[in-house]
């Protein structure tokens, strides 16, 4: 299929999801609730945490917010339209629905992440707006167009580096079926990052900047926009480690296509 | 059109012991057996043709699909579909072929038929007035109609196959692979399944490979048939040689009252197995029938319960392996 054509099948692929959703308006309800719930109990122990000690190694509360808030934006672009990497192993590959792909005209990566859009990323999303906006408030962020341009090129290149990590650890899948666990190991590294990466030992700040650089989607454009002295590769370098990461992710996906070609299941 | 060439399957599978030491020992020092699925297979396939191809489970037809759909890389030999390699030119390749895998479907659960249908003509690219042509004959050839605004989930199995059939020549492939497409189906569906296929073979000269285990699709079908048998191909020939070595003979099971002994086999057959009170028979329809065979053994002893049963396919293939028919074309 030429690559033009890609939007608009992603479009058609959307437009059936929401309908789908729209026929199980419960499931819809309840997911999007303990969405919000999940969150509310992690901003919750933030301002617990923050109530007690009022600041957090030097960091004040509207600061811990724009990290944590920008973080969430990044991984709500991964939970939104990346979500069913998750399922690969499980969904796909062991019930041989991965077949179907191999015999159709596109892209099999491309199917399979329009095959479900994850509308529980859109409260994740919301969340993660509302705390940037409340934390940018409080720290007197002006939202000139050069910041919201930056804002955004920030939030979105954090949202690739979630997807390109997810994307590595879930070709697992055609190896050993269930690639869950190995996703989850290094996606939950990213709780690391809702905080200012100063607090931890120097091993985890190293970690991740270099091994799971989820570090360039929160805490290093956060203290960009507080103002702070930031050096130039941390501010401006989340989009060039996010395309560099992306590009070896879709090697090693095509690697993995390749494997599952010569093994089948 | 498709031609196989000393095509040639060999699965790595990993050794595990049982229980939790085997699985940790699994991990540290993986050891791997091999199984060749398809040995050394050849066959060429003509435009047009509807070719039957065969074999109990395991045997190696999923394995030998999946070569020539371009899902799996062969590890030796050599195949070709209308040219190309199907694999390193999958997508070439996909436009071409259409494929129904029988148990798992390509629609969408949640989706009415006409909604799923919207999205893989588009995922083929099929233009608008294209799209409506074919769902306006599919109509009439599947009738479709109906089912068109009920999702997959409600359709019963023959609908969802009447669905997926659609689903597969929206985008009229010129070679359509059909895994068990009448597997679960009560016989009135089978048989309109069966001449939907003939149709659309004689139509638009659509070439058609289907795997099955029922013979009868294969009688209404094929002239062709492939029999594959522990990766191995036994048969390349003509359905009727087939029909004429082994559709004759038929098996008949009594079940009697007493016990038997020193009863006389009637004329035109052979004794498959005796029992305490069972017996089962082979006779061979152009000698003798099945009234002839029960009146006989009815005659010498009261019995309880009959059964009769055509030759089916497992009997057929170690038949013929056993029988070393040759003839591989």
């Amino acid at each position: 299929m030429a690559l033009l054509n890609y939007p608009s099948l992603y479009w058609l692929f959307l437009k059936n999801r929401i309908k789908i959703l729209m026929e199980y308006r419960m499931n819809f309800l309840i997911g999007a609730t303990s969405t919000i719930m999940i969150q509310g109990a992690g901003l919750l122990t933030v301002w617990v945490i923050m109530s007690q000690i009022p600041d957090l190694n030097g960091w004040t509360l509207p600061q811990v917010l724009l990290i944590y808030g920008l973080i969430t934006l990044s991984k709500s672009i991964n939970h939104m339209f990346a979500d069913n990497l998750w399922t690969l192993g499980r969904d796909y590959v062991r019930t041989g629905a991965f077949d179907r792909f191999m015999v159709r005209p596109v892209d099999p990566l491309f199917h399979l992440l329009a095959d479900r859009f994850c509308h529980d990323g859109i409260g994740n999303f919301l969340v993660g707006g509302v705390l940037v906006a409340i934390a940018a408030a409080r720290l007197g962020i002006v939202w000139t167009p050069g910041v919201i341009v930056y804002f955004a090129v920030m939030v979105l290149s954090g949202g690739v580096i979630f997807i390109a990590l997810n994307l590595m650890t879930c070709v697992s899948a055609f190896w050993i079926m269930d690639s869950v666990p190995v996703t989850r190991v290094v996606f939950e590294m990213h709780e690391f990052a809702k905080y200012p990466l100063s607090i931890y030992p120097r091993a985890i700040g190293l970690l991740l900047t270099w091994a799971i650089p989820f570090g360039f989607a929160s805490y290093f454009p956060a203290t960009r926009l507080m103002g702070l002295e930031t050096p130039l590769w941390q501010a401006y370098g989340a989009p060039l480690v996010a395309a560099v990461l992306l590009a070896v992710a879709l090697a090693v996906w095509r690697f993995g296509l390749r494997h599952y070609g010569s093994t089948g299941t | 059109m498709i031609e196989a060439v000393n095509l040639t399957k060999v699965y790595h599978i990993p050794d595990k012991d049982p229980g939790v030491r085997g699985a940790v020992k699994a991990l540290f020092r993986p050891r791997h057996t091999s199984k060749t699925a398809v040995k050394d297979v050849s066959f060429a396939i003509e435009p047009g043709e509807i070719v039957g191809y065969i074999g109990v489970n395991g045997a190696g037809k999923s394995t030998t699909i999946k070569m020539l759909t371009g899902i799996l890389v062969p590890t030796g030999g050599q195949v070709r579909v209308l040219g190309r390699d199907p694999h390193r030119e999958r997508v070439a390749n996909a436009r071409d072929i259409g494929v129904v895998f029988g148990q798992r479907s390509q629609l969408w659960w949640d989706l009415a038929l006409r909604e799923s249908l919207t999205m893989v003509g588009r995922i083929y690219e099929v233009d608008d007035a294209r799209f409506q042509r074919l769902i306006s004959e599919f109509s009439e050839t599947l009738e479709l109609k109906e089912l068109l605004p009920i999702p997959i989930r409600n359709m019963s199995l023959g609908q969802k196959m009447r669905a997926e059939l659609a689903a597969t020549l929206i985008h009229e492939p010129r070679i359509v692979y059909l895994d068990e497409p009448t597997i679960g189906l009560d016989l009135l569906v089978k048989e309109r399944i069966r001449a939907f296929i003939k149709r659309i073979n004689q139509e638009k000269g659509t070439t058609v490979v289907l795997t099955t285990h029922d013979l009868g699709d294969i009688e209404e079908l094929c002239r062709r048939v492939l029999i594959i048998d522990n990766g191995v191909l036994i048969y390349d020939g003509s359905l009727e040689t087939i029909k004429q070595r082994f559709g004759k003979y038929r098996e008949i099971t009594f079940e009697t009252a007493a016990d038997l002994n020193g009863l006389d086999v009637p004329t035109g057959a052979d004794v498959l197995e005796k029992g305490g009170r069972t017996l089962s028979l082979r006779f061979d329809r152009t000698q003798t029938s099945a009234s002839r065979v029960s009146a006989s053994i009815m005659s010498q002893i009261e019995v309880i319960d009959l059964s009769l049963k055509e030759p089916d396919l497992s009997m057929v293939v170690k038949q013929i392996y056993q029988g070393g028919l040759k003839e591989t074309a």
